[in-house]
């Protein structure tokens, strides 16, 4: 049976090509239908009308407009975690269901101070005036080793008791937890890029049951075997 | 002043050490006045003219042909040419612009510099010319996203005020937003019928004033071409300097009527030759002034290297590893530059090995699909990312027995083919020009010995 995963607001949840995570789940199977749901347009998990929901990092001035554009939705949003509908979040994507998102701005010598969806207990500090951050990531979800990679200027504060991924080198929501993302039930968010299907076949092949579908996947002797190569390259040098 | 006056004395010193053991080319002496003055910038005497040089790519370019022509006109200048286009590459080109007390003694510094630090520096610089070649998708790591650049180099023209007069591509519906007010002075391009190939990632999604859908009457490359929002007036700006008549194959175009040399065939290369132009006429310098000194240049040897032998062409290409939209540019020219060839891909970045935050998210933004061309008979990767870079491939519908994937780079050679190919191109990150000058040289001896 088909499944349709609802990529939320391409044109602004798309800023590093995260849209190849869709679009390597098509290649795993073609089973899986993309729809992409545009800025004005009523998101279709709301209606029933999507089996997973996709959002991507953003620029930071998207990160307020996305706020303004979900929070008609939130308690949607809180039913449809609730109700075991798959998210998948990545990036500062994440930034935007916690509680505020505050920190410099370029342009203006006044900090911005914004309300976030409040869905999780969190709160994202920006610092875009300093060097942006980027480091690597090993960790554990579920028996499954995660590797993941991050490219921000904010951190994220909080006591994460729903965290996704245990880390175990690198860092995680910031510079002091090992706790990365979060995992309520099926949403499943984290601030690594990747694209994070690529990055991660098991977890791929994860979700593809989750949604129901067989587990295979696209060039998965090629995926794997870059997977594990990294993994043994990231070992080494973290 | 007079630790300001220390810190000239000892950078000058320095750079004197520096001329003696031949390593003029360092930012040594500049770090070290920043480090005892720091407000050296502020403090050093600028020449009459300083004209700074910005944007994601064509800056060395750009920046370049303005300093060759400059002095071949007479003026003396200084100017950031190693790569150094931070704080510390502009001390040293302001310390060379000055005496012992002071005292300008060039007549004009040109300035390459970093888009993302440019409101730091350029405040206390206050250049008179900001010349933005374009703002494309760049380093995830390093720049983040484009919006995040349009804001730094705009922040820097707010600072600047009236003093600066900002040199802007019309046709980029990113950086023709800048400077709103300054004095702005616009180059354009009229169509190429270039019919550039459709990018995944794109560098502007939507009108920066209203959300709009951004449509084209046409595109050059990229995001660059006449643009307007369906739902607002956000349009191209009428162009001060407009290239029509742009022949790449004969590299000649038109600019307000004078025929000018273009420095090869590519429509990038087009564009930094017209932004030079324009910041020229800016300057009063006459047409066939400034067509007579294009007429002698070429692509700088640091972007493009050429070695024949046996029939084959074997060159070296900058293409920008993680620089999203120099990446894909390049893949674009490799499919549409009409000879048999193989491609070499030699693109991780140098510290990488040993700091690996190299990501592959580059990879999935950058257009391999374009590599599917059939003029290309061989695509050969090698170096750490080598699984990285054939997943990548494959996935862009790249036949697996096109591509060559070895983890030791040594063994790239030997999978270059030696017969039925016109050129073979190694396209490499630019901070490895020696790098992919050897691996060229290593392609060509193994032919010439017969392996």
């Amino acid at each position: 049976m088909a499944k349709k995963i609802e990529f939320l607001y391409p044109e602004y949840t798309n800023i590093y090509g995260e849209s190849y995570n869709l679009e390597y789940l098509k290649r795993c199977n073609k089973e899986i239908n993309v729809i992409e749901t545009h800025v004005g347009d009523t998101p279709r998990f709301i209606t029933g009308g999507a089996d997973m929901v996709y959002i991507g990092c953003m620029t930071e001035d998207k990160q307020e407009k996305t706020i303004e554009l979900l929070m008609p939705y939130r308690n949607f949003i809180i039913h449809a975690i609730q109700c075991g509908m798959i998210f998948l979040v990545t990036g500062n994507a994440l930034e935007i269901f916690g509680t505020r998102i505050i920190g410099d701005d370029v342009m203006s010598d006044e900090n911005v101070d914004i309300r976030g969806l409040s869905i999780f207990d969190y709160k994202s500090v920006r610092h875009m005036r300093e060097m942006r951050h980027n480091s690597q990531y090993i960790g554990n979800f579920d028996g499954m080793i995660m590797l993941g990679h991050r490219s921000q200027y904010s951190f994220t504060y909080g006591e994460f008791e729903n965290s996704f991924i245990k880390i175990y080198k690198g860092i995680g929501m910031n510079p002091d937890t090992d706790k990365e993302g979060v995992h309520v039930k099926n949403f499943f968010g984290t601030y690594s890029l990747g694209p994070y299907l690529i990055l991660n076949p098991p977890f791929t092949k994860y979700l593809l049951r989750l949604l129901g579908l067989k587990d295979n996947l696209a060039f998965e002797n090629e995926i794997m075997e870059a997977y594990q190569y990294r993994l043994e390259e990231l070992r080494r040098t973290i | 002043m007079f630790r300001f006056y220390i810190a000239l004395w000892a950078s000058k010193l320095m750079m004197g050490f520096y001329y003696l053991i031949k390593k003029p080319k360092t930012d040594m002496p500049g770090l070290l006045a920043c480090k005892m003055c720091p407000d050296f910038l502020e403090k050093i005497s600028k020449p009459k003219l300083t004209i700074t040089v910005t944007g994601t790519n064509g800056k060395t370019t750009t920046s370049t042909l303005l300093n060759d022509f400059l002095k071949s006109n007479g003026m003396t200048t200084s100017f950031n040419d190693w790569g150094a286009n931070m704080m510390a590459g502009y001390a040293v080109n302001l310390i060379r612009g000055v005496s012992l007390f002071n005292k300008p003694k060039v007549d004009c510094s040109i300035l390459e510099a970093d888009e993302l630090t440019l409101d730091t520096w350029m405040a206390k610089i206050k250049p008179d010319y900001l010349l933005v070649t374009n703002i494309c998708k760049d380093s995830l790591r390093r720049n983040g996203h484009p919006e995040n650049i349009f804001n730094h180099i705009e922040h820097t023209l707010r600072i600047l005020g009236d003093k600066t007069t900002a040199v802007l591509n019309a046709d980029d519906p990113i950086s023709s937003e800048l400077g709103k007010d300054s004095r702005r002075v616009y180059f354009g391009m009229s169509d190429t019928m270039s019919n550039p190939f459709v990018n995944i990632s794109k560098d502007i999604a939507i009108c920066p004033r209203c959300g709009g859908q951004i449509k084209y009457d046409y595109r050059h490359y990229r995001h660059i071409g006449k643009f307007k929002c369906a739902s607002c007036d956000f349009k191209t700006p009428q162009a001060d300097y407009m290239a029509e008549f742009v022949d790449l194959r004969n590299r000649t175009m038109m600019v307000n009527g004078h025929e000018y040399p273009l420095i090869s065939d590519t429509i990038f290369n087009a564009f930094n030759v017209l932004s030079c132009i324009a910041m020229l006429k800016e300057l009063g310098y006459r047409d066939g002034e400034i067509s007579g000194f294009l007429s002698t240049q070429k692509v700088t040897d640091i972007r493009e290297t050429c070695v024949e032998y046996n029939g084959i062409e074997y060159y070296t290409f900058a293409a920008k590893s993680q620089n999203v939209s120099a990446a894909s540019t390049v893949f674009e020219y490799m499919a549409k530059e009409p000879s048999i060839k193989d491609v070499v891909l030699l693109m991780d970045e140098v510290q990488d090995k040993n700091h690996p935050t190299e990501t592959l998210t580059w990879l999935y933004e950058t257009d391999y699909e374009f590599l599917k061309d059939p003029k290309i008979r061989r695509i050969i990767v090698g170096g750490h990312m080598y699984l990285n870079h054939r997943l990548r491939l494959l996935l862009a519908g790249v036949p697996e027995e096109k591509i060559f994937a070895v983890e030791d780079e040594a063994d790239i050679p030997q999978c270059v083919e030696q017969e039925g190919i016109d050129k073979v191109y190694v396209l490499y990150e630019t901070d490895c020009v020696s790098k992919a000058k050897n691996m060229r040289d290593s392609i060509v001896n193994y032919v010439k010995e017969g392996k």
